[in-house]
C-alpha cells in the first residue's frame, strides 16, 4: 500500500497521510428503518472488486473530508470526485 | 598490517590515518577508507567465519555485502556485513558462529559428518519421540546460527527520511550517472542512490582503457564531478534501495559512516519516474570445494588490489566467464601478482584486445576451460582446471587465490519487486527482466548491456525517457541516442556456462545455508523440481545473502539436472526488502512527543508529578500532599486543577445548530446564551463516544468542550458530518489557544469574587450558567459553573498566554481559604464519589447512553436533524441483555479491587470493574462496574476476582473481594453542594 491520493486542497499525497472513511453509503430513513436494515447500513460494506466511491480524510494534512472513486484492484487511477474544501 | 601496494589513483585509503581496532580482543591496525573485511585481510586474516550448518571455514568472497562469509559482530551488534562496513577507530569486532576462533573452530568437525546430514536432517531425525525435539532444538540452535543479540548493546541512533523528486535513479555507476546528467538537463529534481560510498560503479577501480578512450577511473571521476556540480541532483551514498512499490515509491537504507550522527537511515523516495541502473553481480562457479577461503569473486580480487591496495595473494588462478575477469587478470599482473593461469568457460566471444594483453604479459590463457576442483583444508592450496564441455585434459595448478565466476547476472531484484517478469535470454546467457511498469526504466548491466559506450548511451536514454514521462522529453534527443546505440558494434556474448561440470558433496550452491549440488539432486529425486520447491525444501537462498549469489544458479542447475533447456526453470520470486533492513531503521528515531499546557511550568513549581495521558503531560499529583489531602481540601476548602487539555471549540455558520443536533444526542435548539448544556455524542451504534458542555455565544455561534483526549477525533467527526450533508458550519479548534482551570470547593466563590468585579452569587450566577468576565480587571475570561468533581466549581477559560498568570492570581486570591492544587489522581477520586463517568474508562465499545444511565441526555423527539445513531439508541433501549453500569461499595472498607478486575458469579465472568478507588470522604472503597443485567440489582452482591502476586508455581494467586451495589452518586446525591 503506497499509492497516491489526490487531496482537493493539497494535490497528490502519500496514502499514509490519509485516513480511510469507508464506502460512501446512503443513510436509510432514520425514523422508519428496521433494526436489521440499520445494522446492515452500519456494519456491512460492499467491498467491490473494481471502482468504488469512498470517503477519505486528510488527517495528517489539511483536515479535509472528500469522496473519491478508487479502483480496488490496483488503486489506480484515483479519480478526483469533489473539488471543494 | 602487511605493506600495501604502491599508491595508485584508484585507491580510496588514506595512508596517513591509521585506525586502531580490536579483533577477537587483540589490537589491529587498518587505514581510513578500509572496510572491516579489508582491514582484516590486510592483517593476514583469511578465515572470517564458519558456515551455518557444517562449520566450514569461509573467507572473503565479495566486497558489497552480498555474501554471508564476512558477517561479524561489531560493538555488540550482530550480523554486521564486514565487507561493506567502513572501519572506525576503536571498533570491537568478534567472529560469529564459532567455538574458539574461526581458524580453530571446535565445531569444525561437523563438516566431516556432512554425509550424515542431508537436507532436513534435523527435522527428520529428531521428531520421534516428540519429547526429543525441544532438547535437540536447543543443541542445534547453538551449533547453527548467526550472531547473537547482546541485550546490553548500547542503543544506536536511527532515523527515517522522506524525499520527493521527479526522477529517482538507483545505482551510481556509468549508466546511473549518465541518466542523472540527462535528467538533470530537464531542470527537475533528481535523486541518485548509490550503495557504495562513492560514485563510479566498476569504472571507479578499472584502469584499462578501451580503444582510444580515457581510462575508466578518469571517466568515472569526471562524471561524478559533473553530477555533483548539478544543483538539482541529490546524491545519497552508502544507500541501498530495498524496494520499488506502487506509484514509483522507492525505499532504501542508508548506512551511517564515521562522521554521521546516525547508524542507519530508512528512507522513502516518491518519484515520478525511476531509472534502475543497479548493474550486475558475478554468479558463483560451481565446483568441488568452491567455498574454500582464498576463492573469491573476480571483482573482489580486483577491488582489493585497486581500491584498498591489498594483494589478494601471491599466486593466483582465474576462472571466469566474462571479459571483466580477463581485464582483472592482466591488471593484477601489472601490480606484481603472479597470475598462474586464466581459464575462461567460453570458447568464443571474448574481447580480443584483452587476450592479446594477457599474451603480452606471458599469462597462459585457456579458453573453454574452468575450475573443477579446489584442494586445501583451511585455505586454498591448488585448483584443477578442466574443459567446460567433454572430457579433456585436466591440469593442476598450485595457488593461494582463485578468482572464480560463472559470468554476470543482472541485479534485477528491484525491477522484479516492481513487477517485471524474468525470462531467459539465451544470447546473453542470463535471466533478464522484461515488461517494466509505467515510469520505470532500466539501463546498464542490469539489462545485460556490455561495453562502456553501450552502457553510457543506455543511461542517457533512460534519463531522457524519464523526462519524457514528465512531459519534458525531446523526441529528437531520444532519437539521437537511439541512433548511437544502433551504431555501436555488438559482439556476441559467447557460449555461457549453464551447468556445473561436476557434482560433489562439497560443491556449494548456497553458501549461507550450506546447500550443495548433491542435495539439490536429492531434492529433485524427491519431487521438488521447481525453484520455489527446492528453495523451501533445502533453504537455498533463504540466508543473509538472499538470492544474490544462488538466484541464477538454482534455476539453471535444476534445468540441467532435469535435462531441460536453460530457461525452462525460472528463478524464485523476489520479495522486498531486497537489501536487509534493520527493524531499528524502520522504527526510526525514538522520541515521544507530548504537549504541555500553558500552566506546565507553574504546576511544576508547585511540585507536580507529571504523567503522559494521551498527547498531554498532566499533573497526576503534587509532591507535598497526599492524595487524600488533595481530595479533602477540595471538599472542605478550595482546590484548583489545570484542565487546559479539554477540547475547546467554536462552531459558527448558518448550519451550526444543525450540525450540533446531528452529533449530539440532546436538543441543541434549546442551548441559550449564558447557559451551559451537558451534551453526549454517540456513534452510529448508539455507543457514547464523547461528552462535554455546549453554550451559545451569539447568532449561529457556539462554544463547546470535549473530553481531554477527544479533541482530534471530534474535529474529524464534526468535519465529516458537516461535509456529508454539505452544511455551512465552521469549526475552530481553540484547544491550544486557551488555558483552563477548574476552581472547585465550598470556598471557590469567595476566591473567584476576589478576582472579578462581577456578582458571583448563586442567584446571578447559578449552576450550569456561563459568564464572560474580566479577571483582575483586564483579562477576558469565560467562566462556567460546572460540577465534574461534585462541589461548587468554576471552570475559568482564558487565552493561553494568561494561563500562568491565572495560577498566580488564584494562589494569591485563595491564600486565606487554604487553596491548593490537585491533580488527576485526586480528580479521579472526586468525580467517582460524585458518580460521574469518564467516557472510555467507565464505558466501552458497547456502552450506549442507556447502559450508563444517561438516557436523559437523548432527545428523541427533537425536531430537525436526527442524532447520529438515533435508530441504534431506539433499538438498544429495550434490549434485555446489555451490560449496565452500577456503583458499588466494598464490603471490606479498605479493600480496593484494581481497575479491570473481573466480576464473577456462578463461575462465569459477568462483567468488570471500570474504576475503583478508596474514598477519603466516605471512608471506604467505592467503584463503578459494567455488569450483566441479572447482576445489576440494587443491593445485590458483586464478587470481584483480582490477581494477586504469583505463587511458587508461577501462577497468580487469585483473591476474591465482595462489594454491594448501591445508588450513585455516592456523595451528595441531591446535588446540594454543586448548586449551593
Amino acid at each position: 500500500m503506497s499509492f497516491l491520493l489526490t487531496c482537493p486542497n493539497c494535490g497528490p499525497r502519500n496514502i499514509y497521510e490519509f485516513r480511510f472513511g469507508g464506502e460512501v453509503k446512503t443513510r436509510p430513513d432514520e425514523n422508519t428503518v428496521s433494526a436489521e436494515d440499520w445494522a446492515d447500513y452500519v456494519y456491512l460494506s460492499k467491498n467491490v472488486c473494481g471502482v468504488q466511491k469512498e470517503w477519505w480524510y486528510h488527517a495528517k494534512g489539511c483536515g479535509t473530508w472528500f469522496a473519491v472513486e478508487r479502483d480496488t484492484r490496483d488503486n489506480l487511477p484515483v479519480v478526483k470526485e469533489e473539488n471543494e474544501g | 598490517m602487511t605493506p600495501r601496494l604502491p599508491e595508485s589513483p584508484t585507491q580510496r585509503i588514506s595512508r596517513e590515518n591509521e585506525l586502531l581496532f580490536f579483533y577477537r580482543g587483540k589490537p589491529f591496525k587498518g587505514l581510513e577508507g578500509d572496510t572491516i573485511a579489508t582491514a582484516l585481510y590486510s592483517n593476514g586474516v583469511r578465515i572470517f567465519s564458519r558456515s551455518m550448518k557444517y562449520h566450514r571455514p569461509r573467507g572473503l568472497y565479495n566486497l558489497d555485502g552480498y555474501s554471508s562469509h564476512c558477517l561479524v559482530t561489531v560493538d555488540g551488534e550482530p550480523n554486521v556485513r564486514g565487507c561493506a562496513t567502513p572501519l572506525r577507530q576503536g571498533m570491537w569486532v568478534t567472529p560469529q558462529n564459532v567455538l574458539g576462533s574461526p581458524r580453530w573452530d571446535l565445531m569444525g568437525l561437523m563438516q566431516f559428518f556432512s554425509f550424515a546430514m542431508p537436507v532436513g536432517f534435523y527435522y527428520k531425525a529428531f521428531h520421534k519421540p516428540s519429547w526429543v525435539w525441544p532438547f535437540a532444538q536447543a543443541v542445534i540452535r547453538r551449533a547453527a546460527g548467526l550472531g547473537r543479540i547482546d541485550p546490553e548493546m548500547p542503543e544506536g541512533v536511527y532515523q527515517n527520511r522522506y524525499y520527493n523528486c521527479e526522477v529517482c535513479i538507483i545505482g551510481g555507476g556509468l549508466a546511473g550517472m549518465e541518466a542523472a546528467l540527462a535528467a538533470a538537463e530537464g531542470g527537475v529534481r533528481v535523486i541518485l542512490l548509490e550503495r557504495r560510498d562513492h560514485l563510479g560503479g566498476d569504472l571507479a577501480y578499472r584502469v584499462t582503457r578501451s580503444n582510444e578512450g580515457i581510462p575508466p577511473y578518469r571517466r568515472a571521476a569526471m562524471l561524478a564531478e559533473a553530477v555533483s556540480a548539478c544543483e538539482n541532483v541529490t546524491v545519497l551514498l552508502c544507500t541501498s534501495a530495498t524496494a520499488i512499490y506502487q506509484s514509483n515509491h522507492v525505499t532504501a537504507v542508508k548506512r551511517g559512516g564515521a562522521g554521521d550522527p546516525y547508524r542507519e537511515t530508512y528512507l522513502e523516495v516518491r518519484a515520478r519516474s525511476v531509472v534502475v541502473a543497479t548493474g550486475a553481480i558475478e554468479r558463483p562457479l560451481l565446483f568441488s570445494n568452491n567455498d574454500l577461503p582464498g576463492i573469491m569473486q573476480g571483482s573482489c580480487a580486483h577491488r582489493l588490489a585497486r581500491v584498498y591496495g591489498i594483494k589478494p595473494g601471491n599466486r593466483m588462478v582465474v576462472s571466469g566467464c566474462h571479459d571483466g575477469m580477463l581485464e582483472m587478470a592482466a591488471d593484477l599482473a601489472e601490480l606484481g601478482i603472479e597470475i598462474v593461469a586464466v581459464a575462461d568457460g567460453r570458447s568464443s566471444g571474448f574481447d580480443t584486445e584483452l587476450i592479446s594483453n594477457l599474451h603480452r604479459k606471458g599469462i597462459p590463457f585457456l579458453p573453454g576451460t574452468m575450475a573443477r576442483k579446489a584442494i586445501g583444508f583451511k585455505r586454498l592450496k591448488g585448483v584443477q582446471l578442466a574443459p567446460t564441455f567433454g572430457n579433456g585434459r585436466k591440469r593442476w595448478y598450485s595457488c593461494d587465490v582463485l578468482a572464480a565466476s560463472a559470468g554476470e547476472a543482472p541485479l534485477s531484484q528491484l525491477l522484479q519487486v516492481a513487477g517485471a517478469k524474468m525470462a531467459y535470454d539465451s544470447a546473453a546467457g542470463q535471466f533478464l527482466p522484461g515488461e517494466f511498469p509505467p515510469g520505470i526504466h532500466a539501463a546498464g548491466k542490469v539489462t545485460a548491456a556490455r561495453g562502456e559506450e553501450t552502457i553510457a548511451a543506455q543511461g542517457k536514454l533512460a534519463g531522457l525517457m524519464a523526462l519524457q514521462d514528465l512531459g519534458l522529453g525531446r523526441t529528437s534527443h531520444i532519437r539521437q541516442v537511439r541512433e548511437i546505440l544502433d551504431v555501436i558494434e555488438k559482439r556476441p556474448a559467447g557460449r555461457h556456462w549453464t551447468a556445473p561440470p561436476v557434482g560433489s558433496r562439497k560443491c556449494f550452491l548456497c553458501f549461507d545455508e550450506d546447500v550443495t549440488t548433491d542435495q539439490v539432486r536429492d531434492a529433485i529425486d524427491q519431487g521438488f523440481d521447481q525453484s520455489e520447491l527446492v528453495k523451501r525444501y533445502t533453504a537455498v537462498g533463504t540466508g543473509p545473502s538472499q538470492s544474490y549469489l544462488s538466484g541464477t544458479n538454482l534455476p539453471l542447475l535444476l534445468a540441467d539436472q532435469r535435462g531441460l533447456e536453460p530457461g525452462a526453470v525460472l528463478p524464485t520470486t523476489v520479495r522486498p526488502p531486497v537489501f536487509p533492513t534493520s527493524l531499528a531503521a524502520l522504527g526510526g528515531r525514538r522520541y515521544t512527543s507530548s504537549k504541555r499546557t500553558p500552566l506546565h511550568e507553574k504546576q511544576a513549581q508547585l511540585g507536580a508529578c507529571f504523567r503522559l495521558t494521551g498527547v498531554w503531560e498532566r499533573a497526576g499529583s503534587f509532591a507535598d500532599a497526599g492524595l487524600s489531602q488533595e481530595v479533602e481540601n477540595v471538599r472542605k476548602n478550595v482546590g484548583f486543577i489545570d484542565v487546559s487539555t479539554l477540547g475547546k471549540f467554536r462552531l459558527f455558520g448558518r448550519d451550526a445548530v444543525k450540525l450540533l443536533n446531528r452529533v449530539y444526542a440532546g436538543n441543541m435548539e434549546t442551548v441559550t446564551e449564558g447557559r451551559l448544556k451537558y451534551a453526549a455524542m454517540c456513534n452510529e451504534q448508539g455507543v457514547i463516544i464523547d461528552d462535554g458542555v455546549v453554550t451559545r455565544m451569539g447568532e449561529s455561534d457556539y462554544f463547546f468542550t470535549t473530553s481531554s483526549l477527544r479533541a482530534g477525533n471530534t474535529l474529524e467527526w464534526l468535519a465529516f458530518h458537516s461535509k456529508e450533508e454539505d452544511w455551512e458550519a465552521h469549526l475552530v479548534n481553540l484547544t491550544d489557544a486557551m488555558a483552563a482551570v477548574n476552581l472547585a470547593g465550598p470556598r471557590s466563590r469567595e476566591v473567584l469574587a476576589r478576582l472579578v468585579d462581577a456578582d458571583c452569587s448563586n442567584e446571578v450566577f447559578p449552576y450550569m450558567a456561563v459568564r464572560r468576565m474580566k479577571l483582575c480587571g483586564e483579562v477576558d475570561a469565560l467562566v462556567m459553573r460546572v460540577g465534574f468533581v461534585g462541589e461548587l466549581s468554576f471552570e475559568i477559560h482564558v487565552p493561553a498566554s494568561y494561563g500562568a498568570a491565572l495560577q498566580d492570581a488564584l494562589l494569591d486570591a485563595g491564600k486565606p481559604y487554604c487553596i491548593r492544587p490537585f491533580g488527576l489522581d485526586a480528580q479521579s477520586v472526586l468525580r467517582l464519589e460524585k458518580g460521574h463517568v469518564i467516557i472510555g474508562t467507565d464505558t466501552d465499545n458497547h456502552s450506549t447512553l442507556h447502559d450508563i444511565g444517561l438516557s436523559w441526555a437523548w432527545d428523541r423527539k427533537k425536531a430537525g436533524n436526527q442524532t447520529v445513531g438515533a435508530p441504534a439508541l431506539r433499538f438498544t433501549e429495550t434490549q434485555k441483555h446489555r451490560q449496565k453500569l452500577v456503583g458499588f461499595t466494598m464490603n471490606e472498607a479498605f479493600r480496593t479491587p484494581s481497575d479491570g478486575s473481573i466480576v464473577v458469579a456462578d463461575g462465569t465472568v459477568k462483567g468488570r470493574v471500570t474504576s475503583s478507588r478508596f474514598s477519603p470522604t466516605l471512608g471506604r472503597s467505592i467503584g463503578l462496574a459494567l455488569v450483566d443485567p441479572d447482576l445489576a440489582v440494587m443491593g445485590g452482591t458483586l464478587e470481584f476476582y483480582t490477581d494477586g502476586r504469583l505463587n511458587r508455581k508461577g501462577l497468580p494467586e487469585i483473591k476474591t473481594f465482595r462489594g454491594t451495589i448501591v445508588p450513585v452518586p455516592f456523595y451528595d446525591p441531591e446535588g446540594k453542594r454543586l448548586r449551593g
